[in-house]
């Protein structure tokens, strides 16, 4: 029995697609477009919020000690530095390390460090924040406690970096959210609209499954098959063609990347799933209107 | 199928049904409107309803397959009651009743079969119980040798004959007919009528909605007349023969009729056009 009405679902469903070859194909292609032009929007999106995320990675909180501090102290400071909410990770880096790292620098130049007597340069703690810390208020706040611990010479945190990131960032947000908004309304129309129209070459059909007794699951399910294998289609035409487009921009920006396989996935979950709701949508309102 | 013997009956019951449409007595559609029409249709029986269009022989149809509901009154369908329906009956309802129409209604992606069998598929019936029922059915109508045809490609006859399969293919206890000669030819009308009378003496009763006042004089076993949304008379006339003979008398009457017809129109030609023939 259910696998019966299963098949009789997906045989109602293809029926259509087979019938109106002609009518499938257009709605496919206007689908394909719009869809196109919302990819375009997240791949964009994608790429400046890994733009985003890589400078993110650059934001880290520096922790400078005072000169002879014992080691049960430093490790102290560490744990206390650990304990921190803000904090994911801490690194100790030696005043050997740093004059190493410095030299290296320095490059051709090294020579001058020579002339030194003895390392200027302190211990330090290279503290990276937890994601969701990496703003300025949160540094703000964490450095000013670090500060106040016993031992600490210095905090820095590159403030003045930090608060026009944050800047920039609320900008790209802002811009995207803006844009988005449009884009997905106007995609999301221009679908319902697509799939109404096949919806509506099959009033006749509707109709008359209604006349011979049939229930709204038998009306509905074909329809929504229809629809997600539309979306479906829709979704792999329209990576295919972002996949052109960002080849050629590649010439242009070449650290531009393509979306990920997990992310190609998704996008083609969701393009079914509008396609399926956009057909119920049709439907439903047909349904209640006779 | 599922017949089991009841007390009552009654297969349709028409209770003080009125229906209006605002103050225009038509709305948009061009339905019609009914006051206070009452009858009840038994078990089996063969009837015709006739009026001028405009009269709400198809509305009233509508109530009875309770694609509208009346405005006050009653419509009683088997178990069904207008009142209590709820929306999930309906399909229930529908498939205790055939529908037919003037214009067939068939779907043209598909078969003569599979036009007759979408009844049946969406019960969940097995591929093997359609396969029996809508062969029989389709023998019934004469149309086996056509079971893989397009619609389109029937003649309207034809076609009329798939829509009323399909009408029979849930064994129901009444087929509603609205208008179903309305786009046939006299000949093709008569099979029609012929098959609706062969369905009819096996039991199914038949509701045939009509403005053809000429079938109804010559084979009108009951006729409940609706003119301006009111049943005018409700009669059953006792005629002598079985129909099948009334038919072929009809039709003998019709082929003299044409004879004649044509001969007129032969005699006018040649008076109108005497040098037409060199």
């Amino acid at each position: 029995m259910f696998m019966r009405r299963i098949f009789y679902i997906i045989d109602e469903a293809f029926r259509t697609v087979k019938r109106h070859k002609g009518l499938t194909s257009i709605s496919i292609v206007i689908m394909s477009l719009s869809l196109l032009m919302l990819a375009v929007f997240l791949l964009a999106t994608d790429n400046v919020l890994k733009l985003v995320g890589q400078a993110e990675q650059e934001l880290k909180v520096s922790v400078y000690l005072k000169e002879g501090l014992g080691n049960p102290t430093i490790e102290e400071l560490y744990r206390d530095i650990l304990t921190q909410p803000e904090v994911s990770s801490v690194n100790f880096v030696s005043k050997d390390q740093a004059l190493e790292s410095f030299r290296e620098q320095l490059g051709d130049d090294a020579d001058a460090l020579d002339a030194l007597r003895n390392n200027p340069l302190p211990h330090s703690f290279q503290v990276t924040p937890g994601a969701e810390f990496k703003n300025e208020e949160s540094l703000k706040a964490l450095a000013a406690r670090i500060q106040a611990m016993p031992g600490v010479e210095e905090v820095r945190y590159g403030r003045e970096f930090v608060e026009k990131f944050a800047a920039v960032v609320r900008g790209v947000y802002f811009v995207d959210f803006v844009v988005g908004f449009i884009v997905i309304l106007s995609a999301v129309f221009i679908i319902a609209n697509a799939v109404r129209l096949t919806v509506i070459s099959r009033r006749r059909t509707i109709e008359i499954l209604k006349l011979v007794g049939a229930t709204n699951p038998y009306i509905v399910a074909p329809f929504i098959i229809e629809g997600a294998f539309q979306g479906g289609v829709a979704a792999v035409l329209s990576l295919l063609l972002l996949r052109i487009v960002t080849e050629v921009t590649r010439r242009a920006i070449p650290d531009l990347t393509f979306f990920s396989v997990e992310k190609s996935l998704i996008y083609f979950l969701t393009c079914v799933l509008i396609g399926a709701l956009g057909s119920f949508m049709a439907l439903r309102r047909m349904l209640r209107m006779s | 199928m599922q017949d089991t013997p009841r007390e009552d009956r009654t297969v349709i019951g028409v209770y003080h049904l009125t229906k209006s449409f605002g103050e225009k007595g038509a709305n948009a559609a061009g339905e019609s409107a009914l006051e206070d029409v009452n009858f009840q249709i038994a078990n089996g029986e063969f009837v015709f309803l006739v009026g001028p269009s405009g009269a709400g022989k198809s509305t009233l149809l509508r109530m009875i397959y309770m694609d509208e509901f009346p405005t006050s009154g009653q419509v009683v369908v088997g178990q069904f009651v207008s009142t209590r329906m709820k929306r999930k009956d309906i399909p229930f309802l529908r498939r205790r009743v055939g529908i037919v129409f003037q214009d067939y209604k068939l779907l043209d992606d598909r078969t003569v079969f599979d036009n007759i069998a979408i009844g049946m598929r969406i019960t969940g019936a097995t591929p093997y119980q359609i396969k029996r029922r809508v062969g029989s059915l389709l023998n019934e109508v004469g149309l086996y040798h056509k079971r893989v045809a397009m619609p389109q490609t029937l003649s309207g006859g034809e076609q009329q004959r798939v829509a009323i399969a399909r009408a029979l293919v849930n064994h129901p206890a009444i087929l509603l007919a609205d208008e179903p000669t309305g786009n046939l030819d006299p000949d093709s009308a008569e099979d029609i009528l012929r098959l609706l009378f062969k369905i009819n003496s096996g039991g199914t009763a038949v509701l045939m909605a009509t403005h053809d006042q000429h079938f109804v004089q010559t084979f009108g076993q009951r006729i409940i007349h609706l003119r301006d949304g009111r049943v005018l008379e409700d009669r059953t006339t006792n005629l002598v023969g079985n129909m099948s003979d009334r038919l072929e008398s009809v039709r003998l009457d019709r082929e003299r009729q044409k004879r004649i017809d044509r001969e007129i129109k032969r005699q006018k030609a040649s008076v109108l056009a005497p040098t037409k023939s060199e």
